[in-house]
């Protein structure tokens, strides 16, 4: 841990793979024993925030500490202090629980590492199956296991890269209270990355909301959700619309286009919603979606678009998963 | 907290500090055992690895089998009285297998950057140097296991096997020298690459040009000389011609030192410059 307080501390931090500015210019200030979220959609830049962080990747410009230790001079010092937990859930299949366990430790240079790993298999429930190869384990236990992975060498920064992503529900809300355990008692730092709104609400103390590589708004989820003094109203019809004939209707403060639908910022949705289908003839409207105050609302306030549409493409992540575990037999 | 067992203390209770670490070579057993758990626990792998050279007996050594002894003997041995063909071809297919394994520790490379397992070793504090000389070991490992099981087929075909123990001490030491070699060579080009294909690219531009022109098949005194050119200063016919000196002839001499110094240089100076290049150039994914 640093000496002045923070796990994370990052200036103007750059990085460009050719022409692509993948990360630009980011100020990132993480408190030790914090949960910091960065939220937005696919290929914003979160990962690639973790890959310079860790040292996985080089950084372009910019200075980034973390856990003490500048990235650029001393990556080896940063690398023993902290752990990963990669969207995609890396894990070695040939290898049982256990035998990836001692390849972490072997790879961390742990000497005393097997309470610990037995500890961590407990706490995961994994104790039963710690003989058993982990491709025969489920997502959820591969999930576990590599959170066990990323802590056995307890780092003082723990950097989650969309932890829940292609999970199911019950699943999901079972890693929130194992991060919020991982945070609480472990006492480590966590910097999350997701691109699901509740997720950041619910985990994170501090949130910066990252579109193109940029920050486009930081602070705790409530001070962002405060910051939105508007309802926002999301409508697709089957014909084509004049955005005027929207910007007419009272209460309407802006209209932006998403795709075939319209997002209107509106001062309250319920006042809103009578006099937008008195204007519209309703039985054009093809859906229709109100979005209080959120973390969402934020983002579509300052990028005009929804998060989890404005990435390029949305993935199907199960598939994803059962085409990465067929190529892995 | 529905899924943790709350009795489990998860505050450090194990004294494991930064400043506890083992050494550097912690990375490096871990790996390189890795590589073998790996290896060894795929049937497959060991199959391919066997049949291989194995294949090469049956039926290059097949081809040739009814050419008459006085034929072969003027053609290709000029050996002791009984000696055929087969125990010719074997020193040569046992060479020419252990250039061609460094494919493999190319392959496993690439499929562990594919997979993201390079970003998990990657994101400790173990270097690419150490990935690097872990693979090529890790794969020169694998290709010493087709020696018991050749020189057992061989035995079974009907060849008989001369040198002494020290001298097949040189030979089996200049076939590793050769997979080290070739392994770190394979890894060195691959480093930067992604591609399943680059591997199997690669080895054929160097692989089959090498083994034909190295003696190991047929002797190299009936080569053109652009082929004898390379025959001259290619690792796998020093190698081939070594083995050949001790298995089928029985013989250790000042040559095949030579030979074992020449294979020794080949191994240490492609490791030297692959853990340079790969230092630089291992991708992460």
């Amino acid at each position: 841990m640093s000496a002045n307080g923070w796990a994370i501390h990052a200036q103007g931090l750059t990085k460009r793979y050719g022409s692509l500015v993948a990360v630009d210019h980011v100020d990132l200030e993480v408190p030790a024993g914090s949960v910091f979220g960065l939220l937005g959609p696919n290929g914003a830049g979160k990962t690639t925030i973790i890959k310079v962080l860790t040292g996985l990747s080089d950084i372009t410009e910019g200075t980034a500490h973390v856990a003490g230790y500048d990235v650029r001079r001393d990556p080896m010092h940063v690398k023993q202090r902290v752990g990963w937990v990669a969207a995609e859930v890396i894990l070695d299949d040939d290898l049982s629980g256990w035998e990836n366990l001692w390849l972490q430790a072997k790879l961390e240079r742990l000497s005393d590492w097997k309470g610990r790993a037995e500890q961590l298999l407990a706490y995961f429930e994994l104790t039963d199956r710690r003989k058993d190869k982990v491709g025969t384990y489920s997502t959820g236990m591969r999930k576990k296991m590599e959170i066990a992975l990323a802590l056995l060498h307890q780092p003082e920064v723990i950097f989650m890269d969309e932890p829940t992503i292609g999970l199911d529900a019950n699943v999901r809300r079972m890693l929130w209270e194992l991060i919020t355990g991982v945070n609480k008692q472990f006492g480590v730092t966590v910097l999350l990355t997701s691109h699901y709104i509740e997720e950041a609400d619910v985990l994170c103390d501090r949130v910066a909301i990252i579109d193109h590589g940029r920050f486009v708004a930081t602070g705790t989820p409530s001070e962002l959700k405060g910051r939105v003094k508007a309802d926002f109203v999301e409508i697709e019809t089957s014909e084509a619309l004049d955005p005027a004939r929207l910007r007419a209707i009272a209460g309407v403060t802006d209209v932006r286009s998403q795709g075939n639908a319209w997002i209107l910022r509106v001062g309250s949705a319920e006042e809103a919603l009578p006099r937008l289908f008195h204007a519209l003839q309703t039985d054009r409207i093809r859906r229709i979606n109100v979005e209080k105050p959120s973390l969402e609302s934020v983002f579509i306030d300052i990028t005009g678009k929804r998060i989890e549409q404005a990435g390029s493409d949305v993935q199907d992540y199960r598939k994803f998963y059962l085409n990465v575990r067929r190529a892995r037999r | 907290m529905t899924t943790a067992n709350p009795t489990v203390t998860l505050r450090a209770t194990v004294p494991v500090r930064a400043d506890g670490r083992v050494g550097q070579f912690s990375q490096f057993s871990g790996l390189y055992a890795r590589e073998l758990l790996k290896t060894f626990r795929n049937p497959w792998v060991i199959v391919i690895t066997l049949v291989q050279p194995f294949m090469w007996l049956a039926f290059f050594g097949g081809m040739l089998s009814q050419v008459s002894s006085a034929q072969l003997d003027e053609f290709l041995l000029h050996a002791p009285a009984g000696t055929s063909y087969l125990s010719f071809l074997l020193p040569g297919v046992l060479s020419t297998g252990m250039m061609s394994i460094g494919m493999f520790g190319a392959m496993s490379t690439i499929q562990d950057k594919r997979f993201g397992f390079m970003k998990r070793i990657l994101i400790t504090p173990t270097s690419k140097a150490t990935v690097y000389l872990t693979k090529a070991l890790g794969s020169a490992t694998r290709g010493l296991v087709q020696i018991p099981v050749m020189i057992a087929a061989a035995t079974a075909f009907g060849v008989t096997l001369h040198g002494s123990p020290l001298a097949w001490a040189a030979w089996i030491l200049g076939l590793v020298l050769l997979g080290l070699g070739f392994s770190a060579l394979f890894l060195a080009i691959t480093s930067s690459s992604t591609d399943w294909q680059t591997p199997g690219v690669i080895s054929n531009f160097i692989t089959m040009p090498l083994m034909f022109a190295s003696g190991a098949m047929f002797p190299a005194s009936i080569y053109p000389p652009w082929m004898r050119a390379i025959a001259d200063v290619n690792p796998v016919g020093f190698s081939a011609q070594l083995s050949r000196s001790v298995l089928t002839y029985g013989q250790f001499t000042g040559t095949d030192l030579t030979y074992l110094g020449y294979l020794g240089l080949f191994a240490l100076v492609m490791i030297l410059a692959g853990t340079a290049l790969a230092s630089r150039y291992l991708k992460v994914e």
